[in-house]
C-alpha cells in the first residue's frame, strides 16, 4: 500500500512540475530560464573537460581540426594540373595527373564524408563521440559517469514524457480544431496548437535555438527552403512560425500525425504514386501558393539528410514553381549533441534515443532576404544561387554533388561533362603538337 | 602491427589510423577490399582512367607478390603498399634514396600502361591508354586517338633508339626506355599525395 501511495505521490508531483514549469510557459511562448541555467552549467563543464584533456594528452598527438581532411588536395583546375609536364608526350604526363587525382579520391572523397557524423575537435563527454581520446584522469572519468547518469536517468525520462505529451496534444488539438468551420478563428487556433506543441517537442530535446534576422521570416504565399540535417529541422522552424508542409503520406505514427494536422490547416501531402508525376506536384504547389491566405510551404531541396558541414545540390524541381523563395540556413552546434540522422545506420527510434540522450540540441537559424528567379536564369542556376546564399550564411561548404549519392551512383551526364572537358583540352593541344612536329 | 617492412615513408601513426578508418569505410568493415568497393567513390567516377587506377591497386607487380596477374582482394597492408608509391620526396633523403623513390613511382606508372605484364609498352597498349583518356567524348573519333598514340610512340622511339632503319620495327617501350624519356624531368612534385601535419617518422627502407 505504502509503496503504491509513494509512487502515486511521486508521479503526481512530477507531472505537476512538468505542467507548471514547462507546458504552460510553452503555450504562452515564455521561457522561465531553466534551460538557460542548464546550458550555462553544461558549457562550463565541457570547457573544464576540454582543458583537462589538453593538459593530459602529450603534445604531439594534439590534432588539427578533424574536419579539414587528411590529405592536402590539389585544388588547381585541370588545365593547370596537366600543363606542367607538357612538351614531351602529353598522354604520359596526363596519366600522372589523373592517377594522383584518383588516389586522392580513394583516400578521401568529398562526398562520402558528408554522410557520416562530423568529428569533434574536443570530446564532449559522450561515449559515442569518443574516437581518439584515451583515459586522462580519474576526475574526468567521474564527471563522465555523472554525465551518463544524468543523461539516462534524469533527462531521458523527462524528455520522453514531454515528447509524448507534445505529440498527443498535437494530434488531439488539431483534430479538435479541425471540427470547426473554416474561419479566421480556426486558423488562429490551429497556429496556436502547432506552435505550442512544437515548442513542447523542442523542449523535449532540450533545444536552444537562436533566430537571426526575424524580419525576413517567410510570409504567406511564399516558399521556404532550408538545408536538411534531420527530421528535427521541421520542429525547429515551426517553433517560430507556421508552415505548410510538403511530403509523402506515410504509415504508422507519422501517418496518424499527418492525417491529424491536415485537418487543422492545409498541408500538402502526396500519395506515393502522385510523387512520381512531377507536373501534378508542381501544379498542386502552384495552387497552394497562389492562395495568399495559405501558409508558406516548407521544402528541403536537398532531398536527403546531410551532416550539416556542407550544402549539397538543390534539386531544381522546387524552384520551378515560381513565387518568392525565402531561404533559411540552419546550423547545429555539434558540441552539445549530434542532430544528423544517418538513415542507413540508425532507424528512427534509435536516432531519437540518441538525440534524447545527448546534452542538448543547439542551433542557429538565419532568415535570409527573399529571392526570386531573375530574367534569363533557369531553375538550376536559381537553385545554385539560393544554395550559395544559404551556405555562406550558415558557414557551410558548398558542394555541387547530389545528395542522392548517399544511395545511388554518379549520373552519367555529370561524368560525361568532365570527360568532354578533358578531351577538348587534349584535342586542342594535340593538333598544335602535331603541327609543330 | 605490421611485421613486413613497408615503405610507408613520412606517415605518422595518426595518419595510418585515419587511413585504416578510410579502408574500413571503403571495404564496408570487411578485412579486405575488392574491386567493386571502389565503385562507391563518387570522385573517382569522373576520372577517365579509373579502371586502370583501380586495377593498379590489385596488380601483383605493385603489390610485390609476383611478376604478373591480378589479385582478387587486398588487405590493409597491401593498401598501404600502394599508397607508398605516392609518398612525397622528403628533403631529408639523400640522393640515392631520391633516385630510388623516383624509380618506384615511374615503375608504378609503367605497370599502368603495360597491361599484359610483358615488360614492354606496345603500340596497342599505348593506344588503349589514349582511348581511355579520351573516352566519353563522342566527338573525338577513334582515328584521332590512334594518330595521337602513333605520333607519341614515334617520338618515344626516336628518343630511345635514335634513328631507325626503314624496316626496323620498334617493339615497344621497355622500362629502361621509359626511364630515359623521363630523365631530368621533375616528376616528383606531380606524383605524390601530401598528408596534412606530416611528421617524418619512418624512412624509405
Amino acid at each position: 500500500m505504502e509503496g503504491t501511495e509513494l509512487a502515486g505521490k511521486i508521479l503526481s508531483t512530477w507531472l505537476t512540475l512538468v505542467l507548471g514549469l514547462i507546458l504552460l510557459p510553452s503555450a504562452f511562448g515564455v521561457s522561465l530560464g531553466i534551460s538557460e541555467i542548464y546550458m550555462k552549467i553544461l558549457v562550463k563543464t565541457l570547457e573544464w573537460a576540454t582543458i583537462r584533456i589538453e593538459k593530459g594528452v602529450p603534445k604531439e598527438s594534439v590534432k588539427n581540426s578533424a574536419s579539414v581532411g587528411i590529405i592536402q588536395r590539389d585544388e588547381s583546375p585541370m588545365e593547370k594540373g596537366l600543363s606542367g609536364l607538357r612538351g614531351r608526350d602529353f598522354e604520359l604526363s596526363d596519366v600522372f595527373y589523373f592517377s594522383k587525382k584518383g588516389l586522392e579520391a580513394i583516400v578521401e572523397d568529398e562526398v562520402t564524408q558528408r554522410f557520416s557524423s562530423e568529428e569533434l575537435v574536443s570530446w564532449n563527454l559522450l561515449t559515442r563521440t569518443n574516437i581518439n581520446f584515451q583515459y586522462i584522469s580519474l576526475r574526468l572519468t567521474m564527471v563522465w559517469v555523472l554525465g551518463v547518469i544524468v543523461r539516462y536517468c534524469v533527462l531521458l525520462p523527462l524528455r520522453v514524457t514531454l515528447a509524448f505529451i507534445g505529440i498527443s496534444l498535437l494530434v488531439m488539438g488539431t483534430t479538435l480544431v479541425g471540427q470547426l468551420p473554416d474561419s479566421s478563428l480556426k486558423s488562429w487556433l490551429s497556429e496556436l496548437v502547432h506552435l505550442t506543441c512544437c515548442r513542447i517537442c523542442v523542449r523535449s530535446l532540450s533545444g536552444t535555438i537562436h533566430y537571426h534576422n526575424k524580419q525576413y521570416r517567410p510570409q504567406k504565399g511564399g516558399i521556404c527552403v532550408a538545408n536538411h540535417t534531420s527530421p528535427i529541422d521541421v520542429f525547429i522552424l515551426t517553433t517560430d512560425g507556421c508552415y505548410a508542409m510538403v511530403g509523402q503520406v506515410q504509415g504508422g505514427l507519422m501517418g496518424i500525425i499527418q492525417r491529424a494536422i491536415v485537418k487543422a490547416c492545409p498541408h500538402v501531402w502526396f500519395e506515393r504514386s502522385e510523387m512520381k508525376d512531377r507536373h501534378l506536384v508542381t501544379k498542386r504547389l502552384k495552387e497552394h501558393i497562389a492562395d495568399r491566405k495559405k501558409l508558406p510551404i516548407l521544402i528541403f531541396p536537398e532531398g536527403t539528410c546531410i551532416n550539416n558541414t556542407s550544402v549539397m545540390m538543390f534539386k531544381k524541381g522546387s524552384f520551378e514553381i515560381g513565387g518568392t523563395i525565402h531561404p533559411v540556413a540552419i546550423k547545429y552546434n555539434p558540441q552539445f549533441g549530434d542532430a544528423f540522422w544517418n538513415s542507413s545506420k540508425y532507424n528512427m527510434v534509435s536516432y531519437l534515443l540518441r538525440v534524447m540522450t545527448s546534452w542538448a540540441i543547439v542551433c542557429d537559424v538565419w532568415y535570409l532576404p527573399p529571392m526570386t528567379r531573375e530574367e534569363g536564369e533557369d531553375a538550376a542556376q536559381f537553385a545554385n544561387r539560393v544554395k550559395s546564399a544559404i551556405a555562406v550564411q550558415g558557414g557551410l561548404t558548398e558542394l555541387p554533388w547530389d545528395g542522392g549519392l548517399k544511395r545511388g551512383k554518379v549520373k552519367d551526364a555529370f561524368r560525361e561533362e568532365q570527360q568532354k572537358n578533358y578531351s577538348n583540352m587534349i584535342v586542342g593541344n594535340g593538333s598544335l603538337n602535331s603541327e609543330s612536329n | 602491427m605490421f611485421s613486413r617492412s613497408i615503405r610507408v615513408g613520412a606517415v605518422s601513426s595518426d595518419q595510418i589510423e585515419q587511413l585504416h578508418r578510410r579502408f574500413k569505410q571503403l571495404s564496408g568493415d570487411q578485412p579486405t577490399i575488392r574491386k567493386e568497393n571502389f565503385n562507391n567513390v563518387p570522385d573517382l567516377d569522373l576520372n577517365p582512367i579509373r579502371s586502370k587506377i583501380i586495377r593498379a591497386f590489385f596488380d601483383n607487380r605493385n603489390l610485390r607478390k609476383g611478376p604478373s596477374g591480378v589479385a582478387d582482394e587486398i588487405n590493409f597492408e597491401d593498401f598501404l603498399t600502394i599508397m607508398s608509391y605516392f609518398r612525397p620526396i622528403d628533403i631529408t633523403m639523400d640522393e640515392e634514396q631520391v633516385q630510388l623513390c623516383r624509380k618506384e613511382k615511374l615503375r608504378f606508372l609503367f605497370h599502368m600502361y603495360d597491361s599484359d605484364s610483358d615488360g614492354r609498352i606496345t603500340l596497342e597498349e599505348y593506344r588503349n591508354v589514349v582511348e581511355e583518356l579520351l573516352s566519353g567524348n563522342p566527338h573525338i573519333e577513334k582515328e584521332s586517338a590512334r594518330s595521337i598514340a602513333d605520333g607519341a610512340m614515334m617520338e618515344a622511339a626516336s628518343v630511345c633508339v635514335g634513328q631507325m632503319e626503314p624496316d626496323q620495327v620498334y617493339e615497344g617501350i621497355t622500362f629502361d626506355d621509359f626511364l630515359k624519356i623521363w630523365q631530368g624531368i621533375d616528376i616528383e612534385t606531380k606524383m605524390h599525395v601530401r598528408f596534412l601535419n606530416v611528421e617524418a617518422m619512418a624512412l624509405c627502407h
